[in-house]
């Protein structure tokens, strides 16, 4: 047993020391910790740490193994994320104590606040005293003990697991109800409390999920898209797709869902031209030699950067939505092309891993399948608020493609139409985000960039919260994103278009006087080299590709993402459906299509008259439409366009 | 011929004389379309079938190719590798297909005659599929044509080439009648061959133009010792005996030498002639190089025909009263320049297959003594320029397996089209001509709506094989039924075909498969897919577009406010219109005063159920809540109703403020910003409680009959609403009136926007009617009786909650706990005349 004095002793270096005792099996004891957050992040040895006094913020969180004995209080979120092992809290643990453990076993012997166990998956925790409201919110699985009173709207949408309530229930939350206990049960939980040495003779209520809103009641009925390109511009008002809306939706009473990105046209990229003719773009063949594409991005705050060939990265997309075999051959793809691949929601899986040679690892609010070990064997760390195509929305995976194996994965009951949570539970502002960040940078020793994914909204204030926050980059996300999953409605509706995003975004850092050191990641409907070099003519720093790659790669997008049944094999969990795809050939297809993109950025930054990307600026671009002339301030050059040609359409 | 070959990226000019839609930007040639060598327009005639639509099919399916019925039976069908369901679950059937629709319609349907419009002729020697190609285009240009054909029939090598068993004789007869018919100018001179019976100097005299289709009708000789043997037989000839009627007596074993197509049905033909067990197919190379179609291979296989791969023949030996063929093993080697990896002897591989016959199919050659005289023959074809389909004399043209070598009917229907093309160029004096190029068209079919098209597996048609009387040559399988046709056609990707992907556009995607497929050493591609990627979209938002909701987004909370969980957390979507009447959803169903009583009781009984309310000039029903429109000094405000609103004409003048009764709340309806201070100062002066505002002045319009819908119209004009918030504002009395909207409000999206623009309710008119199963014609609506009272009722009643859904999701993305407290500051325009109209700033743009 070693003794570290937090008096003496910063967080960042007590954190490091406790996970090298760690790896040489000593206990740990720290004392004056004076409710300092972070404490023990990221250990994954099984030793035991025990705090001398009052431990602040996540206190044990993104642990695996280790067991911690607290004399005193906790701060909120103690435990979070923890796999396996435990702590004791000798005193009152704040709000969403035990938040997502997967396995980890937490005894409060005081009260816990509100939201406790919110979106936790296996594990118990328990809690000596009373709780404070909605305890078990959107939990997945394992049980939560309350000796005490249970507060109100306890269970709220929870999904799975059950909360075990001694007291008085205050009241059920939604899709919550109470249940008899099984045979057997009630032994369990009193030898549970039996080796935690807490005393109880009263009778357990049971609460569990009710079950009904794990599915939609009614599924919609499948229609291969109808190709709406009329819906906008000079369309009819009343148009084929507006009508057929009408009609399902005067079928099933509910909102539509489908996949992929948007069915109208907005302002894009597209609608910018090249104040230079660069017509003779690439007649140089060995343009790609001539041009600096390499660059880094994540430094700035001194952990390993990202190392990209050019400027360019694979859009965030899950295994879930995408199948393994996806996402294996975009990740060889990335390995090949030399740029950074990105997990989605959901985990990572050995395969990815083993596929990509840079990966970033996505957090969302339903913590499905996060983990302190996948954070180490990241190269890149991102916190998802949003996301171009569905702001507002949580994740959504309908049942058909929630499998055993995505289910474990996940930490979730298969079989459910799985609507992932819309925030994080812990972040609920731009205060805890900062200290979010922290704990993720503590848990990982400040090895990884931390990023923050952003579907664009009101850009300019999220930008600045985002910069206060302390990321290492930004990743901006503009609506023309695709899903593969969402309310149609929010799909076209929500959000703001990638063009005036990236405007806002840049506007924004330079107001604050930041435009030279925060790295902007530029993603959503970005589609060749053409729309990359007048995103990083716009400012930003790289730019990201999803549904492109799955195009390269095989997708014919008919817009049935959603169901599951992909033909292609992409959007699919179902094994025969998977088998059509050969992850080999594919990435070899989508590695072609990246060294394309190369090509395109190199001739279109060549023939502008630059020998690095980074000279690129927004000086080599003009509006081509009254719109973009608007939303970018660029000189409106409708000239430009009789000098290109344009598409030209001949409806016979 | 490939597919992804630089000229689709840098698609060549189409002659301007087809009809072709590569310029369309909603079209793109499909994979399969594009591997046909006729172009066939395959994703249009697919989906016809699955439609039922087989007229349509069948003509999409002959527009380019005469030999259909064949082509149904027989053809290389080149577009199934070429399918990208290939990679799959396997290539969706397409000649099966076209063979179901031939079979439906090809012996009956008789097309128009073309008459002979035009002084000169042509002669065509050889009626195989080129020359009566080229003659089928050049009469359908108005020429006459003769064709001179040295043996008793048209088809060429259809006829002599193909057994029965694949190849029915009545197929052929049923495209050459039909070919007939259509072209009255073609004359046929059967048993007429070139320097037998006619010299060409008499056809360059008696023609303005000849064109050569003389065919590779002669087998080439292995070229091993001892092939002079009687008991040595070429496939070409072979299959040419049988084909004319003889069932010749076979040895117990046959060998087959050579993987060609023509190898495939010396083989199976050998298998059904009397006294023959066993043939054995050799092949120089292994399985996976093999030229034969896949499905001939795999019925070959199916009829127990035996493949020796790697095997090469040296020598035929009489050994006894058999032959023994000797032969080599080899391994591939190095590939040859045409890419295929070369087989190379293994040493000491000598070794002896016994058999009583040798079937040599290892190439064709076409010879011609006559043209060989006169210098115009190659060492087995006659010397042409593929660019001019011409020969050394510049009036003679040729095309097919004769001038290019031995291929297959559907490339040498290609040759004929192209010849024709350059003949009728030549004819008309014109020298140069823009290069052929095989036009592509698009029916513009609507895609499949088959709920199993994922999961389908391919449909196998009933296999037959040698049958219970293999020597009298049955079909080997049947053709589809129609269920299984249609999951065969359901399959289909439609590749050609936009799929309501607005950013990824069928052209787009396509470069980026393209791009794709592109070596990133090929800079001349990538340099033409750059070109390409650098040509403009067309604005999506001309000038003329006007002001239109679908032109708002909503701002997301995100960091800078706290998301409400659209999946659970609840969000207020209740109104208490004019502070009286309480409705669950905050939405109003009017526009049907004219409209029978099924679709009015199917109204009432739906808002009802939804918790919503009415509004028209008479009460709907009982059930819903009513807003009584008045016209004032005519009708009376109405004890049943909840509300009356006085309707205000287009001119402003004072209204009744009368109400049947105290609870009663009181409106005014206005269609026009003329007048709108006045009206809205009187209002509030007047104590009304509700302003309804009404977009497109359908609820003004009095002279509306059954049928018609005024809202469909006219888009809705959204400055009415933001011109009375504004004066309201100015008045310094925002809030204190209820506004409801009525008008081009289709979605519960569209009514979160009006919400957020100062509206309290929203009513549906011809939204609830295309619920009510509404059709749009172009004077109004028209409902098929086709639908119980209940599920009019139903179908009112879901639209309004999903609408509800929709409307509180937006609220609930913006950050909102409540409908109603969306803003302005909630939504941004995307385009400037919606910006301009309803006051909220474009997307991006610094709000002042």
């Amino acid at each position: 047993m070693v003794t570290i004095d937090l008096a003496q002793t910063p967080v960042r270096e007590a954190n490091e020391r406790i996970r090298r005792y760690g790896a040489d099996g000593t206990d740990v004891e720290l004392v004056n910790p004076d409710a300092r957050h972070h404490l023990g992040v990221g250990l994954v040895h099984p030793i035991h740490v025990r705090i001398r006094g009052s431990a602040g913020y996540f206190c044990a969180g993104l642990t695996d193994a280790a067991r911690f004995e607290v004399d005193n209080n906790v701060g909120w979120g103690v435990g979070d994320n923890m796999y396996s092992g435990r702590v004791v809290v000798r005193g009152n643990a704040g709000a969403i104590p035990g938040v997502a453990i997967r396995g980890a076993e937490i005894v409060i012997h005081g009260n816990m606040g509100s939201r406790a166990g919110q979106v936790m998956k296996a594990g118990t925790l328990a809690c000596a005293g009373n709780a404070n409201f909605m305890a078990g919110y959107m939990m997945y699985g394992g049980r939560i003990i309350i000796l005490g009173d249970s507060g109100e709207k306890v269970g709220e949408d929870m999904t799975g697991g059950h909360i075990f309530v001694g007291g008085r229930v205050q009241d059920l939350g939604s899709d919550a109800e109470q249940v008899d206990l099984e045979d057997g049960e009630d032994d369990d939980l009193r030898a549970f409390l039996d080796r935690y040495e807490l005393r109880f003779t009263g009778t357990f209520k049971k609460i569990a999920n009710a079950g009904r809103k794990l599915r939609y009641a009614t599924s919609e009925r499948q229609i291969r898209s109808i190709p709406f390109f009329t819906f906008s511009g000079a369309s009819e008002y009343w148009n084929p797709k507006i009508q057929e809306d009408i009609y399902i939706k005067s079928q099933i009473g509910r909102y539509r869902i489908r996949g992929y990105g948007g069915a109208r046209a907005l302002p894009h990229l597209a609608d910018l031209g090249f104040r230079r003719d660069v017509s003779r773009a690439g007649e140089d063949a060995d343009v790609v030699s001539k041009v600096a594409l390499k660059t880094e991005i994540g430094g700035l705050n001194g952990a390993n950067p990202l190392k990209l060939s050019m400027p360019v990265m694979i859009a965030p997309m899950s295994y879930g939505a995408l199948s393994a075999s996806t996402k294996r051959a975009i990740g060889l793809a990335s390995t090949l092309s030399g740029i950074a691949e990105n997990t989605g929601e959901g985990g990572m899986s050995d395969a990815q891993r083993g596929a990509a040679s840079q990966l970033i690892f996505q957090m969302l609010g339903g913590r499905l399948g996060w983990n302190i070990h996948d954070m180490n064997r990241a190269d890149g760390l991102e916190i998802y608020i949003s996301q171009g195509a569905k702001p507002g929305l949580g994740g959504q995976l309908m049942a058909k493609k929630v499998t055993p194996e995505l289910a474990r994965i996940r930490g979730i009951p298969h079989g459910i139409d799985l609507r992932s949570p819309s925030r994080h539970p812990d972040i609920l502002g731009g205060d805890d985000l900062l200290i979010k960040v922290e704990e993720m940078r503590e848990a990982t020793g400040y090895r990884l960039p931390v990023s923050v994914k952003l579907g664009a909204g009101r850009v300019s204030d999220d930008v600045k919260i985002a910069v206060k926050d302390g990321f290492d980059f930004i990743e901006l996300d503009g609506m023309q994103g695709s899903t593969g999953a969402g309310s149609a409605e929010v799909i076209d509706y929500v959000g703001v278009p990638t063009l005036p995003a990236v405007i806002e975004a840049v506007g924004a850092l330079e107001e604050i006087g930041r435009r030279q050191d925060i790295e902007l990641v530029l993603m959503g409907g970005i589609r060749d080299g053409v729309d990359a070099v007048k995103a990083l003519c716009l400012g930003a720093d790289a730019v990201a590709f999803g549904t492109s790659t799955i195009i390269a790669g095989g997708c014919i997008a008919c817009m049935q993402c959603h169901v599951g049944q992909c033909v292609t094999g992409i959007a699919t969990q179902d094994p025969a459906h998977e088998s059509r795809y050969d992850p080999e050939a594919e990435s070899h297809n989508i590695h072609r299509f990246l060294e394309g993109v190369r090509w395109q950025i190199a001739a279109l930054t060549h023939a502008l008259g630059y020998s690095d990307f980074r000279a690129l600026n927004r000086d080599d671009l003009v509006a081509l439409t009254p719109e973009a002339a608007e939303i970018t301030g660029l000189p409106h050059e409708p000239g430009v366009r009789a000098k290109t040609p344009e598409l030209r359409v001949s409806l016979a | 011929m490939a597919v992804y070959d630089i000229n689709r990226i840098l698609v060549p000019e189409a002659p301007p004389e087809y009809e072709d839609h590569t310029r369309d930007v909603h079209y793109v040639p499909a994979p399969c379309q594009v591997a046909c060598p006729v172009g066939t327009d395959a994703p249009s005639y697919i989906a016809h079938i699955w439609d039922k639509n087989y007229e349509a099919a069948f003509e999409a399916i002959t527009a380019t190719n005469p030999f259909s019925s064949i082509c149904g039976r027989v053809c290389d069908a080149p577009c199934e590798p070429a399918c990208r369901r290939v990679d799959s679950d396997g290539a969706v059937q397409i000649r099966n297909l076209k063979r179901f629709v031939m079979d439906k319609l090809g012996a009956t349907y008789r097309p128009p005659a073309v008459p002979i419009t035009r002084k000169q002729s042509i002669g065509i020697v050889g009626a195989g599929p080129a020359g009566l190609v080229a003659a089928h285009d050049l009469c359908v240009a108005g020429y006459a044509v003769h064709v001179y054909e040295m043996t008793d029939r048209l088809g060429g090598m259809m006829i002599w080439g193909i057994p029965a068993f694949r190849l029915p004789p009545g197929i052929i007869e049923e495209d050459v009648e039909r070919l007939k018919q259509r072209c009255p100018g073609l004359t046929v001179h059967l048993e007429t061959a070139l320097g037998r019976d006619v010299s060409l100097e008499t056809l360059k005299a008696r023609h303005d133009a000849v064109l050569l289709t003389i065919g590779a009708w002669w087998g080439k000789p292995m070229g091993v010792p001892g092939e002079a043997d009687e008991r040595v037989v070429d496939g070409v000839g072979f299959l040419r005996r049988v084909n004319a009627g003889e069932r010749p007596e076979m040895p117990e074993t046959v060998v087959v030498v050579g993987g060609g197509d023509v190898a495939m049905d010396a083989c199976r033909v050998a298998k059904r002639l009397p006294g023959c067990k066993h043939v054995k197919v050799i092949y120089r190379r292994g399985p996976d190089e093999i030229p034969a179609r896949k499905i001939e291979l795999h019925h070959a296989l199916k009829e127990d025909v035996e493949f020796l791969y790697h095997t090469q023949q040296v020598a035929v030996v009489p050994r006894g009263n058999q032959l023994a063929l000797r032969c080599v093993n080899t391994t591939l080697g190095a590939p040859d320049e045409d890419g295929r990896r070369r087989p190379v002897v293994i040493e000491g591989s000598e070794h002896e297959i016994l058999c009583g016959a040798v079937i040599a199919a290892v190439g064709q050659r076409g010879l011609c003594e006559t043209l060989d005289r006169v210098g115009m023959m190659g060492p087995d074809r006659v010397r042409a320029e593929w660019d001019s389909m011409r020969t050394s004399d510049p009036q003679v043209f040729a095309a097919g397996d004769g001038a290019f070598g031995g291929s297959t009917i559907v490339m040498a229907m290609h040759h004929g089209q192209r010849a024709a093309y350059y003949l009728r160029h030549f004819l008309e004096g014109d020298g140069d001509p823009l290069p052929y190029r095989t036009p592509y068209r698009t029916r513009r079919v609507p895609v499949a709506q088959d709920l199993m098209w994922e999961r389908f597996p391919i449909q196998e048609p009933v296999f037959v094989g040698l049958g219970e009387r293999p020597a009298e040559f049955p079909e080997i399988e049947l053709t589809y039924d129609t269920d299984t046709a249609r999951a065969e056609a359901a399959r289909c990707y439609r590749c050609d075909a936009e799929t309501g992907s607005a950013d990824y556009s069928v052209q787009h995607r396509e470069d980026i498969f393209s791009m794709a497929r592109t070596d990133p050493r090929d800079a001349s591609k990538l340099k033409a897919m750059l070109d390409r990627r650098l040509r403009l979209r067309e604005n999506p938002f001309p000038e003329e577009r006007s002001a239109c909701l679908d032109d708002l987004v909503f701002l997301p909370a995100n960091l800078s406010r706290l998301v409400i969980d659209p999946y659970r957390e609840a969000c207020r979507i209740d109104w208490r219109l004019g502070e009286r009447l309480a409705l669950d959803v905050p939405f109003f169903v009017a526009g049907f005063d004219a409209a029978n009583e099924a679709l009015q009781v199917a109204v009432d009984r739906g808002a009802a159920a939804a918790g919503a309310a009415c509004l028209g000039t008479t009460r709907p029903g009982p059930n819903a809540p009513w807003l009584q429109l008045c016209e004032p000094g005519r009708d009376a405000p109405s004890d049943n109703a909840v509300g009356v609103v006085y309707r205000v004409g287009e001119r402003w003048h004072p209204m009744p403020t009368m109400r049947a009764h105290e609870g009663q709340i009181l409106g005014l309806l206005l269609t026009s910003r003329r007048g709108l201070e006045d009206a809205i100062v009187y209002a509030l002066e007047h104590g009304f409680d509700l302003l309804v505002l009404d977009g497109t002045g359908a609820l003004g319009d009095r002279g509306t009959r059954n049928g018609e819908w005024p809202e469909l119209r006219t888009a809705p004009d959204l400055a009415l609403v933001r011109d009375t918030i504004a004066t309201l504002r100015r008045l310094k009395q925002e809030e204190m009136i209820d506004i409801a909207w009525f008008g081009g409000a289709r979605s519960g999206t569209d009514a979160a926007k009006l919400v957020g623009l100062g509206v309290n309710t929203i009513g549906y008119g011809v939204a609830a009617a295309l619920a009510l199963g509404g059709e749009m014609t172009p004077t109004g609506m028209l409902f098929a009786p086709d639908r119980t009272e209940e599920e009019r009722v139903g179908a009112v009643m879901n639209l309004l909650k999903a609408n509800a859904g929709e409307a509180s999701m937006m609220a609930r993305c913006a950050g909102k706990t409540r409908l109603h407290n969306i803003e302005p500051e909630d939504l941004r325009s995307i385009t400037r005349a919606t910006a301009t109209a309803t006051g909220i700033p474009l997307a991006g743009t610094r709000v002042a």
